[in-house]
């Protein structure tokens, strides 16, 4: 096919190109791709739509008064990653979640991380997200964070960077399943000639990890997965994720707690309930101890958890290790409690409630990103170099009412991958999100993880609920 | 064994809804290419369908009658109509997907590809002659290939009987109430001399024409067909195939299982089988053919909210 790559005026760094021609890692798909015609490509694109859309992975958009489903935007070129550089990232995330999960047990428990003065401890007073109900449980095997999805951006500089850490509920796991599976179905052959590493394990390990954290010792624990239901945007990956490991679906209204055990409501009466993996916030988990307006929840189960009764996974509490100002001290949390230094690198963040780097930043607000620490999905953030003048004032007000809630980082250049978009091959900046397992055994990354394009031409912005899609992952050897 | 309760409930109303959807396209089907014909009997039309799958009053329905198109959409696409095609499948794929870790995904995505086929905008379009007979055929085959997917791929255990239970009470009222309207046009009368050409709208909607050729000769139809659709244990659509259907089912789900008001359940449950059972087609006349019919569709109601408060009673 004639191949357009407009790389021109391209200042960043391609996962696919170099000035001087094609990277060693993308030379067969290179020429894979040239072989085929653009209807033949097209044609590719149309039967992965149809993939999604026939399974109904999609979400609703509504519009006169009608809802019409779409499907998430996949690109059908991989992104590739080399053997080497996924051995480097994968020793990276596990550093950081071992540090990460060191933290959460000492900040519920002896708060040694404060008392000596490695944080500052209005740092933490100030996180919503940090749960004084939390304080003082013992979570099985001291492991808080079991499921976590580490987002990465390349720089121009081909270094690797920590954007932030998900360390709650992540998502878009599935997604990474699935976009494998539609890669193999259009292009079949391409996967083997590659030596593309398989992902495909992640469920069952899942489920393992899942099952090994059962309070009671019984050969076949009663592992759940709670959904807020139907309606949640993640709907369609909880009930993948429930098939996959053959575990029930549960809503809050199937379970009930009695004396502080959880059970479940079905057709034989009520059966005890072990594990749970939510799949919903912290806030809607109890309306009796969080929101007490919360219809999705399950009223009581907190005290089961405290009891030791029933496994939460992830644990309660996490959102204050991936709170946007306490990210900036995961270097420090590393060299504190594993006396290493950080194999990823963080992207440069300042605090706003330090007075030297607020002023710096409020100097140079037109080559900085502005987020809320509070808020993730995109939302919350400014783009110094694409706001009005007018927004840019309003930040600056922002900052000023409440440091603690802002932090700022220079814009990144993210790396760019070639895209398949009206018939031609065009770079849009991506980001990666491996997904990372803690168990009692370890802690275990599939290699690959999900990939999210900014598909409008220029736009960094890779969340889905603003324009962005999804490429399939490859680490090859 | 068991099942989450609200899974349960999922299951039974999936099959339910498509059970109601099948029953629908086919009794369209067959109505619409009758209609092609000029028969004595045009004048019945589309009322038994209307009355069997619509909530419309007899006037409202009247009025449909006579702009087909209109009532094609009415029938198929619909959002306003809580029974057309479109919302019948949109609810049956919302109980799909709220226990899709319990379908197969063959299932799930049948489902999903007839809601995405109805919800296409231009289907109010396709309904308009002569495009529409291609789109009600398209519909039937899919209905028939669920039916298929699901004998095929679904696991046999408590999600299987809670759907097939969900399946028969759905056509052993679609049987009564399709009866109720061919025999209501004619006063109820058990030795009417209506032919063939009349019965043949009830059989086909029923799938029951041929068995119906093979097995009878003769011209009490009237009878004959009473025989056919309410006490003939082979043919899959009569009410008593359809009770014994629910009696196997329930059998399953009430096997083993402690919770104490299953006992009541089973002999409701064998009130209304002995009430079908034991009735003798060559007794019914004009006057307890009625009742009867009544008889058998409210206590099949009743049973059907005695088994929801029983296994799906969740929130």
């Amino acid at each position: 096919m004639a191949l357009v790559t407009e790389l021109t005026d391209f200042k960043g760094w391609d996962e696919m190109f170099t000035f001087e021609g094609v990277r060693d890692r993308y030379r067969q798909v290179f020429e894979s791709l040239m072989g085929m015609s653009v209807e033949s490509l097209n044609r590719k694109d149309r039967q992965a739509s149809d993939f999604f859309m026939n399974q109904g992975i999609t979400f609703t958009v509504y519009a006169d008064n009608e809802g019409i489903e779409r499907i998430f935007p996949f690109d059908i070129i991989p992104r590739i990653i080399t053997g080497s550089e996924w051995d480097m990232i994968s020793a990276g995330i596990e550093q950081r979640l071992k540090a990460l999960n060191m933290f959460l047990a000492d900040i519920y428990h002896g708060q040694h991380i404060i008392r000596d003065g490695v944080i500052p401890a209005r740092l933490i007073a100030t996180c919503p997200h940090f749960l004084k109900e939390a304080v003082g449980i013992k979570v099985p095997h001291n492991i808080y964070v079991h499921i976590s999805g580490i987002d990465l951006i390349r720089g121009a500089d081909g270094v690797f960077y920590v954007l932030e850490d998900n360390l709650r509920t992540p998502s878009g796991v599935s997604y990474m399943l699935e976009n494998r599976e539609v890669t193999k179905r259009i292009f079949p052959e391409m996967l083997p000639h590659n030596r593309v590493r398989s992902i495909n394990s992640y469920p069952l390990e899942l489920n393992n990890i899942l099952a090994s954290l059962s309070p009671r010792q019984v050969e076949q624990p009663n592992v759940v997965l709670l959904t807020p239901g139907i309606f949640n945007s993640a709907y369609y990956e909880h009930t993948f994720l429930a098939r996959q490991m053959g575990i029930p679906l549960v809503e809050g209204r199937d379970l009930v707690v009695d004396n502080h055990k959880v059970y479940m409501k079905t057709t034989t009466g009520l059966q005890q309930v072990d594990v749970v993996y939510r799949r919903m916030d912290d806030d809607f988990i109890d309306p009796l101890v969080f929101r007490p307006e919360s219809i999705l929840g399950v009223p009581g189960i907190m005290s089961a958890y405290r009891k030791g009764n029933v496994a939460l996974v992830n644990a309660v509490g996490n959102g204050v290790a991936d709170d946007k100002a306490v990210y900036a001290y995961v270097p420090d949390m590393i060299k504190y409690y594993l006396n290493e230094e950080a194999i990823l690198p963080n992207v440069p963040t300042y605090r706003m409630e330090n007075e030297d780097e607020r002023e710096h930043v409020l100097a140079n607000l037109e080559s900085m990103v502005v987020k809320q620490t509070n808020q993730s999905g995109g939302y919350g953030m400014v783009m110094g170099n694409k706001a009005t003048q007018q927004e840019l004032e309003n930040v600056k007000i922002s900052i000023l009412n409440n440091p603690r809630n802002f932090i700022a980082q220079p814009i990144i250049q993210l790396s760019t991958v070639p895209c398949l978009i009206n018939g031609r091959l065009v770079p849009r900046h991506v980001d990666l999100r491996p997904y990372a397992l803690c168990g009692a055994d370890g802690i275990k990354i599939v290699p690959g993880g999900l990939t999210r394009v900014a598909l409008r031409e220029g736009s960094l912005v890779v969340n889905s609920s603003q324009g962005g899609g999804s490429k399939d992952t490859w680490v090859i050897d | 064994m068991s099942m989450l309760s609200r899974i349960a409930d999922n299951l039974f109303w999936l099959h339910r809804y498509m059970e109601r959807a099948d029953g629908l396209i086919l009794t369209l089907r067959n109505t619409y290419i009758l209609s092609f014909d000029k028969d004595i009997y045009e004048t019945v039309a589309y009322q038994p369908l209307l009355h069997a799958f619509t909530g419309l009053n007899h006037e409202k329905a009247a009025l449909l009658e006579h702009d087909i198109p209109k009532l094609l959409q009415f029938v198929v696409c619909d959002n306003a109509n809580p029974n057309s095609m479109r919302s019948l499948v949109g609810k049956a794929r919302e109980n799909a997907r709220g226990s899709q870790d319990k379908i197969t995904k063959e299932l799930w995505e049948q489902v999903n590809a007839m809601y995405h086929y109805l919800h296409q905008p231009d289907m109010p379009k396709l309904l308009l002659e002569p495009e529409a007979l291609t789109c009600i055929d398209h519909l039937q085959q899919q209905c028939l290939l669920y039916n298929g997917i699901v004998d095929s791929t679904m696991p046999r255990g408590l999600g299987w009987s809670f759907m097939n239970i969900g399946k028969y009470i759905e056509r052993c009222l679609q049987t009564v109430n399709l009866t109720d309207s061919y025999f209501g046009a004619i006063g109820y009368q058990t030795n009417g001399q209506e032919d063939l050409i009349f019965w043949r709208r009830l059989l086909l909607s029923l799938s029951g024409y041929e068995l119906y050729l093979k097995n009878n000769r003769g011209n009490a139809h009237s009878r004959q067909i009473l025989a056919q659709v309410v006490t003939n244990p082979d043919f899959p659509r009569s009410v008593i195939y359809a009770l014994q259907r629910i009696e196997k089912y329930l059998q399953d789900v009430t096997h083993d299982n402690p919770i104490r008001e299953v006992v009541a359940l089973q002999k409701q449950f064998g009130r209304l089988r002995s009430l079908v059972e034991y009735t003798d087609v060559n007794m019914l006349d004009s006057q307890n053919l009625r009742p009867l019919l009544q008889n058998v569709r409210q206590q099949t109601w009743e049973f059907s909210s005695a088994l929801s408060k029983i296994f799906f009673s969740y929130t």
